[in-house]
């Protein structure tokens, strides 16, 4: 009920001042009073139609009086359960319990408003029926950022080191993408057209300024970030320690891997340079401060380098020995230029594939991380006989290979699921 | 991965066999959902395809693809039984009679749901083309321009147009419960199929709108942790819908992980 009586804030507020001053103020009283009344009893009937019981292992919750909608959650799946007290509800002794599953990329089934003592007990039996109480880190989060600072000294990693980034190399590298590379160019244009027009106004010079350290921020940034990059491999975790300004160390458990996505930039190819990333699941796609999201394995590096972290992360993958088939011919038609980049192609425990023609992109899924197959076929696709397979994993966007032929695609598919099906259950 | 090829022949294929003893009969086949993959092949703007138009039953297109698959997949991929029969199989099941999009016949039972979900679709189609000729209308009858007229025409078509892409849509809609995951397929234009292990489950939603609750129907959809994977099958049966919910949630729980 609370509910209504925020948005009903928000319309008065709104409504106030455009229209209080056009109307009389026993109009807009009245208005408000209907408002009120039309609020109340919306959210007395929602709140109503608002309900959840435990089925067995199974938590279901009902809403919605119109479009109704039953929620079934299987009590294993529930990640966290918050109990939250806004402000509204503190001033009238009320609690909301927040439901957190993985899927639902927002916190799912808010039971809003119980009373206080209600929504612990609430929570304390729903975790106890969930079986695990309290001890156990949720599965959601994948890593745990260290506090910085708070760690050891910079110089020490836990663990057996794999990898330190040279710092030069970093440098140069970040130098390489083209808004480094363009910046010359328009300083020259930005000088050229000083000098013809003539008028060296300081609100010009400075607003040139600060569009150039907009474009140079994304480089400079992860110069900062990547400073002093060091990998570390402790048991089954990785250690990532990083940053010049704020360092940063952080543990990835390996088993929450879920893709590992290698880049390769056009400008960095002359180098033979390639950038690994990595994709943890408990990190939404949407998530706001994705500096502090642990997916670097390598800010920069050779293909050798590239291919030992990779051997870590996901044992016997050779990243330089990955073989994969390029889509049929007939794919030009609707891929003229990036057809050559296409490719997918199974391994014994991950699943590859690779697009971009400029900047060439390879995305390793291993079986036991799939989530869901899906085989996609547009229209052009269909008169061509190609369809395009999804391999969805938790993190990201999962794996896609485009344009295989219609038969590929339904094998590989089938033989997807069969090994993923296979990889979960004898891992 | 450079390990044993002969070892996953033997554990993945019994599950899935899509051989082509069992492929060829169609039992219940859409008749014209799906343009058969015989007539796409000499397509020309697919030159390069060398089948020949009528594709006869067990034969692979010589020598095209299985060959360079073999060959490119050959270090990593088990290399016989896995991809290079498939092709035939698959391709002597699409003249029996199944469309492509009706894969592995032999362990995919399709089925399809409530046509009365027409009439939801057709329904609110035909709100919205009210409130469209209603602007358009009054527009004409007061302005009595011409393009206001011409604007009321192009909203009766496109009604008419996406009326019976509606009719063809539901019947295009289906799913199949196998042993280990829930298949559902849909789209007309652009079609999909998504495969989403039990195992995965995260949690079922059962809704219901107004309309669709006034023909007796409700969505059930399967929410896993990618964000991507869509499992939505509308226009069930409310018993339906809860017997597929109860065993969604059943068999997730089963085979839990779900991350």
């Amino acid at each position: 009920m609370l509910h209504g009586a925020k948005s009903l804030v928000v319309v008065i507020a709104g409504l106030s001042w455009s229209t209080l001053s056009r109307v009389g103020f026993g109009w807009f009283a009245a208005m408000v009073a209907v408002l009120a009344l039309g609020a109340t009893v919306l959210s007395v009937i929602s709140w109503y139609n608002t309900g959840y019981h435990v089925v067995g292992r199974e938590l279901r919750v009902y809403e919605g009086l119109l479009w109704r909608r039953t929620r079934a959650i299987p009590l294993e799946r529930l990640q966290a359960v918050e109990v939250v007290r806004p402000l509204l509800a503190q001033l009238t002794g009320l609690a909301e319990l927040r439901l957190e599953v993985v899927g639902g990329g927002k916190t799912e089934a808010p039971l809003a408003y119980l009373g206080v003592a209600d929504a612990a007990v609430l929570r304390e039996r729903l975790l106890a029926l969930a079986g695990r109480v309290a001890q156990q880190p949720a599965p959601g989060d994948a890593a745990a950022p260290v506090a910085p600072g708070a760690t050891a000294p910079p110089a020490v990693v836990p663990g057996r080191p794999l990898h330190a980034v040279r710092n030069q190399s970093l440098l140069i590298s970040q130098l390489l993408t083209p808004q480094a590379f363009l910046l010359p160019f328009g300083v020259a244009f930005v000088v050229v057209q000083f000098l013809t027009a003539g008028s060296w106004s300081f609100v010009a010079v400075a607003s040139t300024l600060t569009a150039m350290a907009g474009v140079l921020l994304q480089p400079i940034r992860r110069v900062l970030d990547d400073w002093n990059f060091r990998l570390a491999r402790d048991g089954g975790t990785l250690r990532v320690h990083n940053g010049l300004l704020e360092t940063r160390a952080q543990t990835v458990p390996l088993e929450r891997v879920q893709t590992v996505r290698a880049t390769w930039p056009l400008l960095w190819r002359m180098k033979g340079w390639l950038r690994l990333r990595l994709e943890v699941a408990g990190y939404s796609v949407t998530e706001a401060d994705d500096r502090n999201r642990p997916d670097r394995l390598l800010p920069v590096g050779d293909l050798p380098t590239a291919t030992m972290i990779v051997a870590e992360v996901l044992p016997g993958v050779r990243l330089d020995a990955l073989t994969l088939s390029p889509p049929p011919r007939r794919t030009r038609w609707l891929h003229p230029l990036g057809r050559a980049a296409f490719g997918a192609g199974l391994f014994e425990r991950v699943f590859a594939t690779r697009s971009g023609r400029l900047t060439r992109q390879l995305v390793i899924v291993p079986y036991a991380r799939i989530q869901s197959v899906r085989v996609v076929q547009g229209p052009i696709q269909r008169r061509l006989g190609l369809a395009t397979v999804h391999a969805d994993t938790a993190g990201g966007s999962g794996a896609t290979a485009q344009d295989r032929d219609l038969a590929e695609a339904w094998a590989l598919a089938a033989e997807l699921t069969a090994r993923a099906h296979q990889a979960r259950t004898q891992p | 991965m450079s390990g044993d090829p002969p070892a996953s022949p033997g554990t993945t294929s019994p599950s899935w066999p899509p051989t082509p003893a069992t492929a060829p009969p169609g039992v219940d086949p859409p008749p014209g959902a799906f343009p058969a993959p015989g007539t796409l092949g000499p397509e020309p703007t697919a030159p390069d395809v060398s089948t020949p138009a009528p594709l006869p039953p067990g034969a692979l297109p010589p020598g095209h693809r299985p060959a360079s698959a073999a060959d490119q997949r050959a270090p990593d991929l088990p290399p016989p039984g896995l991809l290079p029969p498939e092709p035939g199989a698959l391709l002597t099941a699409a003249p029996g009679g199944r469309g492509p999009l009706e894969p592995w016949p032999d362990t995919v039972h399709w089925q399809p749901i409530s046509t009365d979900l027409i009439w939801v679709e057709l329904i609110r189609l035909a709100i919205v083309v009210a409130i469209g000729l209603a602007v358009t209308g009054v527009g004409w009858a007061f302005s009595g321009h011409w393009l206001f007229g011409l604007a009321v025409a192009v909203v009766l078509v496109l009604g008419a147009w996406r009326a019976v892409a509606i009719v063809r849509a539901v019947r295009a809609w289906g799913y199949a419960e196998r042993e280990n995951d829930l298949l559902v397929r849909h789209g007309l234009l652009v079609r999909r199929l998504s495969i989403v292990p039990y195992s995965r489950m995260q949690f079922v939603d059962v809704s219901a709108g107004p309309l669709e609750r006034a023909f007796d129907l409700a969505t059930v959809q399967l929410h896993t942790a990618a964000a991507a994977s869509d499992a939505r099958v509308p226009g069930l049966r409310p018993a339906e819908a809860s017997r597929l919910r109860d065993r969604l949630t059943a068999l997730g729980e089963d085979r839990a992980e779900g991350l």
